[in-house]
């Protein structure tokens, strides 16, 4: 632990809402700030915000966002005490927390060892084993051949997955289903975690194929004393990207929850974890298994946050700077808090991104209601990065209320010029298996792999789209010649 | 935000909306909707409106259920081109010009999507 200093300037290698999210937190503790941007990255809120920046890069993410050298050469030369990495991007690559110290700054983040511990899958799986932890029955040996893997498949039995050891999210991930296909997934597998991590190195795991996903929040403070702050729940999932977010979780009684939250802070508490960090569970028939750990800030961070009264990545800072936290000894959660986030993507043709500039945006503000924001009117949504453009979270006494302030939050939300998935939010929160609180990670796929239909228009609403485009100075019904100018000249009757 | 305002059911509501490259954009009783209004050249030329006159487009998405002209036919403006059918309505696309059928897009059956190119018209030049 790096002694305590106070951070005059904090560097940034992020983009997007959570850039804008770390930047106000810096303003308001009183530290300068520089983003650490790529080229077309001057176009967006946190370019605007952020006291200085420094370009490391051309659009692609493995010229800029991901390039480590070039991240701790910008921090460095705009004189920055520490760097705080986001989530994505380098938030969980042991070599930059390592070069970014090397180089006399700070990583605000856990510590290059806990990264290296918990980054690896099999190893972290090994940890959570060795304090007597669940975790899901598999394979994680060294012998990586193929009639070796195949034969632990059938003792695992099928459904199973197989993933690549190294990497988060769903990068390199395949469901085998029957022993028929096993040979040919995991080739496949093993090429894709080749490709991206540069390692071929599989695991195999039982699939359970109706289980919930519950994460923990831990915090590690300067002081060494692990915080939990309870759980998560992130079922709704499309391609094992998460899509609504809330805590805490509706599935788990007192039990389940103290039993999950102990895992948790034990397998923190005995890697010496710093920091923020986040451990991913699937929860069926009242049982949990270790799924992972996650050595950062998770995108849901916020519902966390309203529903524990804290600031995470204030906290992240303070510590970061050797100062303590002013946490209370236990914590309690308070009402609850969902979070939905925002893609640019076109509902209406299966969520293919929809990119182009952002014409004009309305956040309907209100008591409980919070908008985590990357861009501002006139900012283009490029095809370079995730499609995520914005963060909607809310928070209400219990559930139900606050998904009925997102259903209403979500309505009054204005986006114009790229299409998103709030019609998509809209259906999943009014959808009576998450109302109920019974959704699984096979939710999305059950319920809407086919998109959604686009809406028709009513003929009262169709005169209404020709007076407001009358209004905005095209005519389209009567024009001072007398002529009927539109387009779509016609009668209606009912059939 | 830029917003129109339009009487509506005995109130004036504030409606978010704005065009831009021959798109309408509006915000409406909670969902947002964009509408392709055509290369939206303004008033003053031939080509006014949100689209070219001439190029009947489907004010919705559904399907045609009557095609009632064929290429190369003489019609009046007002005549009935092409009957389609959506929400268990029925629409009539009309002629918006006096000319010939110069193109028509579609058969019975077919389903359509909104701003879909129906039928095309050649405007009828040199009428006496």
């Amino acid at each position: 632990m790096a002694r305590p200093r106070k951070f005059e300037k904090v560097a940034i290698a992020n983009r997007g809402e959570v850039a804008v999210r770390i930047i106000r937190a810096c303003q308001e503790m009183g530290i300068e700030t520089v983003l650490l941007h790529s080229s077309v990255d001057t176009q967006t809120a946190a370019y605007r915000l952020a006291d200085e920046a420094y370009c490391v890069g051309e659009a692609p993410s493995h010229a800029s966002y991901l390039n480590i050298q070039a991240n701790v050469q910008g921090a460095l030369s705009a004189g920055a005490d520490a760097v705080h990495p986001g989530f994505g991007f380098l938030s969980e690559n042991r070599e930059f927390a390592e070069a970014v110290t090397q180089a006399g700054m700070v990583f605000i983040g856990p510590t290059a060892e806990n990264i290296r511990l918990f980054g690896d899958k099999i190893s972290a799986k090994e940890h959570v084993e060795k304090i007597g932890g669940p975790t899901i029955p598999g394979y994680q040996g060294e012998d990586q051949s193929i009639p070796r893997l195949l034969k632990e498949c059938d003792r695992i039995g099928y459904p199973l997955i197989c993933k690549a050891a190294a990497g988060g999210g769903g990068r390199g991930l395949k469901v085998i289903k029957n022993s028929f296909e096993a040979e040919e997934l995991i080739k496949s597998a093993q090429r894709e975690a080749m490709s991206a991590f540069g390692s071929g190195s599989v695991f195999l795991e039982k699939y359970l194929d109706h289980a919930k996903h519950i994460e923990v929040q831990i915090f590690g403070d300067h002081g060494g004393k692990v915080h939990v702050l309870f759980d998560r729940e992130c079922s709704v999932q499309r391609r094992h990207q998460k899509i609504i977010e809330e805590a805490l979780s509706p599935s788990l009684d007192e039990d389940l929850r103290q039993a999950i939250g102990r895992i948790a802070g034990d397998l923190a508490e005995r890697a010496g974890y710093v920091g923020a960090g986040t451990v991913e569970f699937l929860l069926q028939d009242e049982r949990f298994y270790f799924m992972e750990m996650n050595t950062r800030l998770q995108v849901e961070h916020p519902v966390t946050e309203l529903v524990m009264g804290v600031d995470l990545v204030k906290a992240q800072i303070m510590t970061a700077m050797g100062q303590p936290l002013s946490w209370p000894k236990e914590f309690k959660a308070r009402g609850h808090a969902i979070e939905c986030r925002i893609y640019a993507e076109d509902p209406y043709r299966g969520g293919i991104p929809s990119t182009g500039k952002i014409l004009a945006a309305h956040w309907p503000q209100g008591p409980g209601r919070r908008f985590e924001v990357g861009f501002e009117p006139g900012d283009e949504v490029t095809s370079y990065y995730d499609p995520m453009i914005a963060k909607v979270i809310v928070w209400d006494e219990s559930r139900i209320r606050a998904i009925q302030k997102m259903k209403r939050t979500l309505s009054d939300t204005v986006i114009f010029g790229v299409r998103t998935n709030i019609p998509l939010l809209q259906s999943i929160l009014s959808h009576e298996e998450f109302v109920l609180g019974e959704m699984t990670t096979r939710f999305f796929e059950t319920h809407f792999s086919k998109p959604l239909s686009p809406p028709e228009f009513s003929p009262t609403e169709l005169k209404l789209i020709q007076a407001i485009s009358g209004k905005l100075g095209e005519p389209v019904d009567r024009d001072a010649g007398g002529e009927d100018q539109s387009p779509w000249s016609f009668t209606w009757s009912r059939r | 935000m830029n917003w129109v305002e339009i009487p509506y059911h005995g109130k004036i509501w504030r409606i978010p909306a704005l065009k831009s490259q021959g798109r309408l954009w509006f915000h409406w009783q909670g969902e947002t909707h964009v509408v392709e209004v055509g290369n939206g050249s303004r008033r003053g030329g031939a080509d006014q409106g949100r689209s070219h006159r001439g190029v009947i487009q489907a004010p919705m998405p559904g399907k045609v259920t009557k095609v009632h002209v064929t290429v190369g036919e003489r019609v009046a403006k007002g005549k009935a081109l092409v009957v389609m059918e959506a929400m268990k309505m029925e629409y009539t696309l009309e002629a918006d010009l006096d000319g010939t059928i110069a193109e028509v897009g579609v058969t019975p059956g077919q389903q359509v999507s909104l701003g879909q190119v129906i039928v095309r018209l050649d405007e009828e030049t040199g009428k006496a």
